[in-house]
């Protein structure tokens, strides 16, 4: 479970301040998918590096299954990202130089793991990209990096997915593959959380949050009407 | 798959770029390389030559000019003291150089222990040419020359015998068993020598009773040369207690003068040394650069690694393996450029000296470029792992 309490990020000093995000609060249960949606600026994304401790705050608390992570040292973050948060982003931030399967291997060989290769090879094929394990990020296309991505997010069988506009370089079709290999991940009880602003993308999530100026105004309860 | 297995993956498949970043190591090493080499072969060079002089010490009448003056009228000058030395002067010579040697080995044995080669030397016309006739004691000098080869015939045997140089032979249009007349005095070829590349080439070698009673010098002889038979031997001793003991000569080691020539070998060497490690300092910062392009150019890939979960630690480690195969390469071209140069420059220096290659330089040669590559990615390596990632991410 993670918690956001009242939690303002502040970039720039003066007159060149930009509040990015203004008091915000927000609840993670273990199994939600939640959707944030909102125009550009608005501190979508902001919000999800918070969530990730990828970026520091201003003011407030982030609170990860009972412990909070908003002031942790980078030591203490990188456990946090080796076993519990992943990511996926929107330009999938593939490594150019390794093939699809040490993509994969990755995040197993900063943790210490030696010989995992058949483990990476059976998260691939999890995304259907066993074929596809010796090519490059620049042989595949943006659909099949994307899902290396995933794969490479679920090596360390995380408890919480971020996701960064995952179908935003994607055309319709490829991004509702994306979203079907989210929901099914979402099925196994794992929580996501995912930034976009496509209506049609964000209605397949549990439960909609709506920023605008560095607040929320609106949260949608898609399966049981609007909590508000 | 490991953290190193990561790097040496990643590096294989940007075999330019790590060319690249070891470039500056590689003029380093190069120029070091070339340097040492060069100077260990010119310094084998003049060992050579030494060895190939034969003696340790020279023994020579001592002669010195006299300035003679008048107030401030000069009237020329005047050769004071003999131009031979008396053979009787051998056995004592003998003394101090064998007692010298038992001293400095500390050794008993009461047998001779140096050569003492005495040589008289003779200007004389043979058919008409001009050559310099050498009396020697057969024996001794064949101790002392040990390089000689008898091309024809056989080495010196009997008084009445005579072995000739090479050109000399030549020159004279001499065959083994034609007769010489030396100063009245008739001699039988016995042999000619193999070219030794030295003035010997030119000389006349007669055993030295017969030269001493051909030219009327009986029991004189020109200088004594010795040989100490051992590298550690206190040649320098020996020369200055001769000349304590015995008035009337003059003992000079060859190191004297083997050390003023190495002693500008030295000189030169310090200054191409001096130069090659400031190439190498420059060379060091040239990694600087290039590992600091590299963690910029990677600040991407530094954001994702960190984001699946590496830590600063490993960031650095990567950089890290980085440096030490950028180093191991740098000091393997380095080793082969600055052998390959050695082998171009060497004989322009020294005229025409065999330049070898030296294995021992190798592993230090890798050593020195990989310690140089690590220190050099210190700090971009530190910068590396100080990047954040949603940084990284933003700064695209």
């Amino acid at each position: 479970m993670l918690e956001i309490k009242n939690i303002s990020k502040v970039y720039g000093k003066g007159t060149a301040k930009v509040v990015a995000l203004n008091n915000v609060s927000l609840l993670v249960n273990d199994g939600d998918f939640i959707a944030v949606m909102g125009p550009s600026g608005s501190g979508k994304s902001t919000l999800l590096n918070i969530i990730g401790g990828l970026d520091h705050i201003s003011s407030g608390e982030v609170i990860l299954d009972g412990k909070r992570i908003d002031s942790l040292d980078e030591n203490a973050l990188v456990d946090i990202r080796r076993g519990k948060i992943a990511y996926v982003f929107q330009q999938y931030h593939l490594i150019s130089s390794l093939t699809a399967l040490e993509n994969v291997l990755l995040p197993l060989t900063f943790c210490g793991a030696n010989k995992k290769d058949q483990k990476a090879l059976d998260i691939l094929k999890r995304v259907r990209l066993e074929k596809r394990a010796e090519h490059k990020p620049s042989q595949l296309s943006g659909g099949e990096q994307q899902r290396v991505a995933i794969a490479r997010a679920l090596a360390n069988d995380p408890s919480l997915i971020l996701a960064d506009e995952p179908t935003g370089n994607m055309d319709r079709k490829t991004g509702k593959e994306i979203l079907a290999l989210f929901e099914q991940l979402n099925r196994e009880g794992r929580s996501i959380v995912m930034v976009t602003h496509d209506p049609e993308i964000a209605g397949y999530a549990k439960e909609i949050v709506v920023l605008q100026d560095g607040q929320i105004v609106d949260k949608i309860n898609q399966e049981g009407g609007n909590k508000c | 798959m490991k953290l190193y297995q990561l790097v040496v993956k990643d590096v294989t498949r940007r075999k330019k770029r790590v060319l690249y970043a070891s470039l500056g190591v590689v003029i380093g090493i190069t120029t070091i390389i070339a340097v040492l080499t060069i100077a260990l072969a010119g310094q084998t060079n003049i060992y050579g030559q030494l060895e190939k002089y034969g003696a340790n010490l020279i023994v020579m009448p001592a002669i010195s000019d006299i300035d003679i003056g008048l107030g401030g009228l000069s009237l020329g000058t005047l050769a004071v003291g003999e131009n031979y030395i008396s053979e009787d002067k051998l056995p004592e010579i003998r003394q101090i150089a064998d007692g010298k040697i038992r001293e400095a080995l500390n050794i008993e044995d009461e047998g001779d222990i140096a050569t003492i080669a005495p040589k008289l030397y003779m200007n004389t016309k043979v058919n008409g040419t001009s050559v310099i006739v050498v009396g020697v004691d057969p024996q001794e000098e064949r101790q002392l020359k040990i390089w000689w080869r008898v091309s024809q015939g056989k080495y010196l045997e009997a008084p009445d015998e005579a072995l000739v140089g090479a050109i000399a032979a030549e020159l004279l249009r001499l065959n083994v068993g034609d007769k010489i007349t030396l100063n009245g005095r008739e001699v039988t070829i016995a042999g000619i020598l193999e070219e030794t590349g030295s003035n010997e080439d030119y000389q006349v070698f007669v055993p030295i009773e017969t030269a001493q009673e051909a030219f009327d010098k009986e029991g004189l002889v020109s200088s004594i040369d010795i040989r100490a038979l051992c590298n550690a031997c206190p040649t320098s001793d020996i020369a200055s207690a001769i000349n304590e003991n015995m008035p009337g000569v003059r003992a000079v080691a060859v190191k004297q003068i083997a050390e003023t020539e190495m002693g500008m070998l030295e000189k030169v060497s310090k200054f191409l040394f001096a130069l090659a490690a400031i190439t190498l300092a420059v060379g060091c910062f040239g990694v600087v650069n290039t590992m600091t392009t590299s963690v910029h150019e990677r600040i991407k890939d530094i954001g994702i690694m960190k984001a699946v979960g590496a830590s600063r630690n490993q960031i650095m480690k990567i950089f890290f393996y980085e440096a030490i195969i950028v180093g191991v390469a740098g000091g393997l071209l380095g080793y082969v450029a600055g052998t390959l140069l050695a082998y171009i420059v060497g004989p322009l220096i020294f005229g025409g000296v065999a330049v070898t290659y030296v294995p021992q330089y190798f592993l230090p040669s890798l050593a020195l470029a990989t310690f140089i590559a690590v220190i050099a990615s210190v700090y971009p390596a530190f910068r590396a792992s100080k990047i954040k990632v949603a940084d990284s991410f933003r700064s695209l």
